[in-house]
């Protein structure tokens, strides 16, 4: 008589036959996975059936998303809280002497403003920042660790498309890389994999704003021979043909120059944090005076030369496609023949004049 | 008398995987540490995997790891694929193991979403998505696996204490399941 408890052999029998079973649809899901994964890869952000299907997922999720991004909204703000509840007096009385500046900043901008209105009326000048864009706003942060993005809560039924520019208020934050029917996905210029064009507003020095995985912006491909000075903004420099021409980015936060090298290492504060983006402008199309002119890739180009054409291949080019063109661009201010190759035209002549 | 009602549990498990399809849509990307969020299709899983095993387990992780990939920018079929053999791993020798005990649920779970979490990383390292391993380590895949670890807990507790439902999350096991290697009779799901 067996033992109570223990198995037996009809018991030993069902374990095996079902373990062979799990092994089996283990080994045919697997399979699956990998064909899927593969294709996945080969697709990248742009067309192809999985990109479809999960611009579907997306597109049946995003009231779930919508609601999960409504409840959590006022939770966002309780590190401000803390954080404001903890500050030191010194903080608080730097911060009073900073309103007050940027009070009187404020009124003396207001009165330059009536002035350049008056003057644009006169002129028939068109403000520079004349966006055509479309207003959105944020519902989900990433939903993996990998990525740094956020979803809006429009698509291409609002006549997005992947590769569009995002701007918050203070300046650019993104640019989409999927795009659903109702919603989007925008991965921000803090992502590691994201590179943009960009110039200190001061000097024009061209450069690469590239994110990072600590969310920190580093602004690479800056000749020592420039001028960058801490403080300074930073601006898009529209070369990619992605970002309109001038749109503030960051604050150079620290320049270091190393001995040897060709190039600053320059950290760059970002003017908008992740948890203050609520509405967001989607830019649907560039006008022409938002676009880099022939003297800006000229510019470029000149800056290169002098470098000696040694920038590093590949710095300014992403996996992405989405991002490529703008990596273009940025090849072009870098002087990077060989990502410029198969980018547009500009992007092509700056990259030429480099090398 | 126990009797095997196989329609309930199914169902138990359909209210499980909703639950886990809304946090991971609602909750998980607006809860983080650092770059890390948490990953319920990974816990999902998990529960699965430990409850029950075989292929209902082997299932329930390829449909789960799927529904992540999708939700997520990374390319479409690795959590998938990572999912489908971390819950054969674990189904094979684990099963009714979060329905007896809270503390070995938990380090059985441990080890299976870090070696996930690591292993989806260093794909993505390895695919071309960043340059730093320690980064990859540190910075994503260590606060995920935590973020992943405290969602779990909650569901592996409800379901080591809980009585009263087929899920048996604490229900006397019936005689067949019992007999059979599994108190859980989800061969069905």
């Amino acid at each position: 008589m067996p033992r109570k408890g223990a198995p037996t052999s009809q018991s030993v029998l069902f374990r095996r036959s079902e373990a062979g079973g799990g092994l089996r649809a283990c080994v045919v899901l697997v399979a699956l996975s990998l064909v899927m994964f593969t294709m996945s890869v080969r697709e990248g952000d742009t067309g192809g059936p999985l990109n479809a299907v999960r611009g579907a997922w997306m597109t049946v999720t995003t009231p779930v998303r919508w609601v999960g991004g409504a409840i959590t909204a006022p939770f966002q703000g309780l590190g401000n809280v803390v954080a404001n509840l903890t500050a030191d007096q010194g903080r608080l009385s730097d911060l009073k002497r900073e309103n007050e500046r940027l009070v009187a900043r404020n009124a003396e901008l207001e009165e330059s403003e009536q002035t350049a209105r008056r003057l644009e009326s006169l002129l028939g000048l068109q403000s520079l920042y004349n966006l055509q864009s479309t207003a959105a706003r944020i519902i989900s942060g990433p939903t993996d660790s990998w990525s740094s993005t956020v979803t809006i809560d429009k698509g291409t039924s609002s006549g997005f498309s992947v590769g569009m520019p995002v701007t918050d208020a203070n300046g650019a934050i993104g640019q989409i890389v999927q795009c659903g029917a109702t919603s989007s996905t925008v991965r921000l210029i803090s992502d590691e994999n994201s590179s943009v064009s960009a110039m200190v507003q001061s000097t024009r020095a061209q450069g690469i704003l590239k994110g990072s995985v600590d969310g920190t912006l580093h602004l690479t491909l800056v000749r020592t021979d420039q001028t960058v000075e801490e403080g300074d903004m930073v601006v898009t420099s529209g070369l990619g043909g992605v970002f309109p021409k001038g749109l503030p980015l960051g604050k150079v936060l620290s320049v270091e120059r190393t001995s040897g090298s060709l190039y600053y290492e320059i950290e760059v504060e970002p003017l908008s944090s992740a948890e203050s983006f609520e509405e967001v402008l989607v830019i649907t199309s560039l006008t022409e005076d938002q676009k880099a002119t022939s003297e800006d890739v000229a510019e470029a180009d000149k800056q290169d030369t002098a470098a000696g054409g040694t920038a590093p291949t590949g710095d300014a080019t992403t996996e992405d496609d989405t991002v490529a063109a703008e990596g273009v661009a940025d090849g072009t201010a870098a002087g990077d023949g060989d990502s410029a190759a198969s980018g547009s035209d500009e992007a092509g002549a700056g990259g030429d004049g480099g090398e | 008398m126990q009797v095997k009602d196989s329609n309930r549990n199914r169902r138990d498990f359909g209210v499980l995987a909703l639950i886990c399809l809304v946090l991971q849509l609602a909750l998980a990307p607006n809860v983080g540490i650092g770059s890390g969020r948490a990953n319920f299709a990974l816990v999902f899983a998990g529960i699965t995997s430990l409850l029950v095993g075989g292929r209902p387990a082997v299932l329930c992780g390829f449909v789960s790891g799927l529904v992540f990939d999708l939700s997520s920018t990374g390319p479409i079929g690795l959590m998938a694929c990572l999912l489908t053999i971390g819950s054969f791993a674990v189904g094979i020798e684990a099963r009714n193991r979060l329905a007896d005990d809270f503390r070995r649920s938990m380090a059985t779970f441990a080890p299976f979403a870090g070696i996930v979490s690591v292993l989806y990383h260093l794909t993505m390292l390895l695919v071309g998505d960043a340059s730093s391993l320690v980064d990859v380590i540190i910075r994503r895949a260590l606060p995920t696996v935590i973020l992943t670890v405290l969602g779990f807990a909650p569901f592996a507790y409800v379901i080591s204490h809980a009585t009263g439902s087929t899920l048996s999350l604490g229900g006397k096991p019936s005689k067949s399941a019992r007999s059979h290697g599994s108190r859980y009779d989800l061969d069905s799901v």
